[in-house]
């Protein structure tokens, strides 16, 4: 039996090239929110009460949704073509992709979870 | 069993020790780095965001953490990561959509993401 080592194309480079771009788009005005939000907490410009005034409402919270789903596809294909290029055994870069997905879903749902749980 | 003839080895991407550096390749290599950087902030963040909505007490904790030495030192560290990779990211759409295309600006453009990366680690170092 003759195995074949290494695999080939997935064939969906061009959907996973358009997404990359598409989640790009979205993140350049979604992401810098967040940052936005840390650095008025850091410099004292918003107390507890200030951010709960900002996150707790249903624009912020759909806002933040789509930002996770954005983040999500972003960040698992930028770090898949990362680990791809760079970790050669396909043992090894089988296990750290599927485990870079388990932990990032995990992540994800976390994160959800605090944003839908305040207020009830 | 194995009647393939051996694959002579030859340099696997990224060829980092073949090429000249160059400021295009140092730009891309960078996006990669800084895209490391953000993902690894995000479990951080998200453990700052529990705290921020949690009790008072996590709150101040939370403030505390952010102006120790570590938490100044990892906003630095994400804020030079978020802004080169904003920058970087839409020249890189701007290359995608066609637009700067030529070597002259290929070059300039990379230059110029990367003195931007340079200017927000001064201002940040200064102001935080």
């Amino acid at each position: 039996m003759n195995l074949n080592k290494e695999p080939g194309a997935a064939h969906i480079g061009t959907e996973n090239w358009y997404q990359q771009r598409l989640s790009a788009v979205v993140l350049a005005v979604l992401l810098p929110l967040p940052f936005y939000l840390l650095v008025a907490v850091y410099t004292g410009s918003m107390d507890q009460q200030g951010l709960f005034d900002v996150l707790d409402q249903f624009v912020s919270r759909i806002l933040h949704t789509i930002l996770i789903i954005a983040l999500s596809v972003h960040a698992y294909m930028g770090m898949k073509v990362i680990l791809e290029d760079y970790i050669h055994p396909v043992g090894w870069r089988v296990t750290l992709i599927g485990s870079m997905l388990l932990i990032m879903s995990c992540v994800g749902i976390w994160w959800l979870a605090i944003i839908w749980a305040w207020g009830g | 069993m194995s009647e393939r003839p051996k694959v002579p080895e030859r340099p696997l991407s990224p060829r980092l020790s073949i090429y000249r550096w160059q400021p295009a390749m140092i730009a891309s290599i960078a996006h990669r780095a800084s895209g490391v950087v953000l993902f690894l902030f995000v479990p951080l963040y998200l453990w700052l965001l529990h705290a921020m909505t949690g009790s008072p007490e996590s709150f101040a904790s939370a403030f505390e953490w952010l102006h120790s030495g570590l938490g100044k030192f990892s906003l630095w560290v994400v804020g030079i990561a978020l802004i080169y990779h904003f920058c970087n990211g839409i020249r890189f759409l701007a290359l995608d959509a066609g637009f700067g295309e030529t070597r002259e600006i290929m070059r300039s453009s990379a230059r110029n993401v990367i003195i931007i990366a340079a200017v927000t680690a001064i201002v940040l170092g200064a102001l935080l």
